[in-house]
């Protein structure tokens, strides 16, 4: 990824998006604040941020649903701001929005077609059923599915006109864990087979686990970019060593060995990992009370990524 | 483009006949209240409706003798009288126009000129009955009208066998208020097909962002709303053909499909939808947007003769009526199917089509195909 380049002819570059000093005020309320970024063919593009950060302001003015009030955008070449250009990129791209939902009393296959018959082309239904794994429920009306199979639903929707780019927001947002990962190997096989996805969310784990490629927004500016790796490395702080279930008797005996120890949920401590330290303090522990309890060293994520560079972490809801 | 109309319609007609619901409220509905109404009042008032021409006046003053005739008919309380003004040159033509608007008989009683100063010298009067024999009160009415023309002839003292009955046979359709009625019922039918259906597709579509996901498609929002326009077409055309089958059927009531039919049915699917299209862009929300065509059908469905006719209406309410366009739908629609008014029928499906571009219009524009 590389920031700024200039404009390409259409179909006619490896960008697929191209974002310049891109913004979007709403009277004084600024969503959108001169982000800048590119997405290369056949990557997994995530961009990572809370509620209300801009990435569905962002995510509809690369799908032509809202005009942009200052900067650049292309997506396949085109300008997102040209009337002629969004036509060509409608025909192209595919589109997943937040919330989605199709056709209650329509079959799953029914929807697939319904939303196909927009394009002039438009894949197989039953591939998309199969690629979905839906096969059992393809003849099922869509509001007998449960959350995780209408979401999966919404995906082969985003993919029937075999589009360039698929644009996914919040793709598994109110999913339980399970559906989370079904839905993320129904991305995981996108990927495999070279689809270039722009995917907007508030988990973590879920950018981590999917994308080439990271963006983080919040409050309508990106603050760092870089695949995973590089943002942990560079933000995400040190590794900890947690002692679980230790609880605060726990804590008091560690205290005088290790001052930076600390009590986290659960009754977990933590304790900062320096180079070259974890033999020194697993040998001490084990000459305490502790040296029984289940230790493990947790890497950096994206979440402390997160929180060392806006000081607050991300719920749940993504607030 | 076709196909993606096609597509559009297809996918809401077959989203209409899975829902129970919107079965019962398109068909089951209108044919349980044809049922209701048309056995509640099927058979008119107990009373048989007569216009009255008294032209026996003397200073605006009814003579002596034909003010007691028609006293004597009043005394029998089988008629509501009507009178027609004595100096109306062609009463049976006054009797029609104000008929039918009022869904009565077209039955006329006439006492002539002189018909006091005749009975007084003795000589022989004749009041006239006009009605059409086919009028299935023709039959009783007329005993009545001839029952009292001999008591009163033989209350007169001296002239006991100078009064006379003649019956003048005349071609009307007599309107029953099933026949009225079933016209209003299509009215209605298509009002809140054709706004709940533009309210809660809207509505609901934007909700689950299916707009959202048509607007970053290749459809365009004029194949989107001609999408929605066909398929209201079908159902109203559906509804047309299951009421009228129905009338027919339980009670009897022929209806003529013509032009005007044909462009009041076009007319409703572009107008009421259109009406539900500017609801659901000034009320977001699905659930207000319900409550909101609620709010704009009910009063309608009241005011503008669904069920009876507007001429009982205070005068306030005959005026806001003429503001309401189902008025001319449900007008237009009895010209056209059971009074047989082509005149009358066109005056009302032009309204009905010119306000029908004008709502098809505004809530087209009004419509926010992109999010902004």
């Amino acid at each position: 990824m590389s920031d700024n380049l200039p404009a390409s002819l259409p179909g006619q570059s490896d960008r697929v998006v191209q974002v310049d000093k891109l913004s979007k005020k709403y009277g004084d309320n600024v969503a959108v604040n001169g982000i800048s970024f590119n997405l290369t063919k056949g990557e997994v593009f995530a961009f990572l941020g809370p509620n209300g950060a801009g990435k569905t302001t962002t995510v509809e003015i690369l799908e032509c649903l809202r005009n942009p009030t200052g900067g650049r955008a292309r997506v396949l070449g085109y300008d997102v701001s040209k009337r002629s250009d969004q036509a060509e990129i409608r025909k192209r791209i595919g589109v997943l929005p937040q919330d989605f939902n199709a056709i209650d009393r329509l079959t799953v296959r029914e929807n697939i077609n319904y939303f196909g018959a927009m394009f002039k082309h438009q894949l197989d239904a039953d591939k998309l059923i199969e690629l979905v794994d839906l096969k059992d429920k393809r003849d099922e009306q869509f509001k007998k599915l449960s959350g995780g199979l209408k979401q999966r639903v919404g995906l082969a929707v985003s993919l029937v006109n075999d589009p360039d780019v698929v644009f996914l927001d919040e793709p598994t947002t109110g999913l339980d864990p399970r559906a989370r990962r079904d839905v993320w190997g129904v991305i995981e096989r996108l990927k495999s087979q070279g689809k270039t996805v722009f995917l907007t969310t508030h988990y973590m784990d879920e950018a981590e686990y999917l994308a080439d490629i990271v963006s983080i927004i919040d409050h309508g500016q990106i603050i760092a970019s870089g695949t995973s790796d590089q943002l942990i490395d560079t933000h995400g702080g040190k590794k900890t060593l947690i002692i679980r279930d230790a609880g605060e008797e726990g804590l008091k005996q560690l205290l005088p060995g290790f001052p930076k120890a600390e009590l986290r949920n659960a009754g977990d401590i933590a304790i900062p990992l320096h180079n070259g330290e974890l033999t020194n303090i697993l040998m001490s522990l084990a000459q305490t009370p502790l040296h029984d309890k289940e230790i493990e060293v947790r890497r950096p994520t994206l979440d402390d990524v997160f929180l060392n560079l806006t000081g607050r972490r991300v719920s749940e809801e993504g607030n | 483009m076709r196909s993606r109309i096609y597509t559009i319609i297809s996918g809401h007609f077959k989203s209409w006949y899975r829902s129970k619901s919107n079965i019962f409220w398109t068909i089951a509905f209108p044919l349980l209240l044809i049922v209701l109404f048309g056995a509640i009042f099927g058979s008119g008032s107990t009373k048989f409706d007569l216009y009255l021409q008294n032209q026996d006046l003397n200073a605006n003053v009814p003579t002596y003798y034909s003010q007691g005739y028609i006293t004597v008919l009043n005394n029998t309380r089988a008629f509501n009288l009507h009178m027609v003004p004595a100096e109306q040159p062609d009463p049976l033509t006054y009797v029609k126009n104000d008929a039918q608007p009022h869904n009565r008989g077209q039955r006329l009683l006439v006492l002539p000129l002189g018909f006091n100063q005749t009975l007084k010298n003795g000589g022989n009067a004749t009041v006239q009955l006009y009605m059409d024999q086919s009028d299935q009160a023709s039959a009783s009415l007329a005993g009545i009208v001839r029952s009292v023309t001999i008591s009163y002839a033989a209350s007169i003292a001296g002239s006991p066998n100078h009064l006379f009955l003649q019956q003048v046979g005349i071609v009307t359709r007599n309107i029953r208020y099933i026949d009225f009625f079933i016209p209003g019922v299509i009215g209605m039918t298509l009002l809140t097909t054709g706004v709940f259906g533009a309210v809660n597709t809207n509505g609901r579509y934007r909700e689950l962002k299916i707009i959202k996901k048509l607007a970053t498609t290749p459809l365009s929002k004029i194949e989107w709303i001609l999408g929605m326009v066909g398929y209201q077409l079908i159902l109203a055309t559906i509804s047309l053909v299951v009421i009228l089958f129905f009338g027919y059927a339980i009670f009897g009531v022929t209806a003529t499909i013509d032009i005007y039919t044909v462009g009041l049915v076009v007319a409703a699917s572009l107008l009421f939808p259109g009406i539900g299209m500017v609801l659901a862009n000034f009320v977001k929300e699905a659930e207000s947007a319900d409550a909101a065509a609620n709010a704009i059908t009910f009063p309608m469905m009241f005011l503008a003769g669904t069920f009876w006719s507007r001429e009982s209406l205070p005068d306030i309410m005959k005026i806001i009526a003429k503001f309401m366009p189902l008025t001319y739908v449900n007008d237009g629609l009895r010209d056209a199917l059971i009074y047989a008014e082509p005149a009358q029928a066109l005056t009302n499906t032009l309204i009905a089509l010119g306000l029908a571009a004008f709502f098809i219009a505004l809530g087209s524009v009004l419509m926010n195909w992109k999010e902004e």
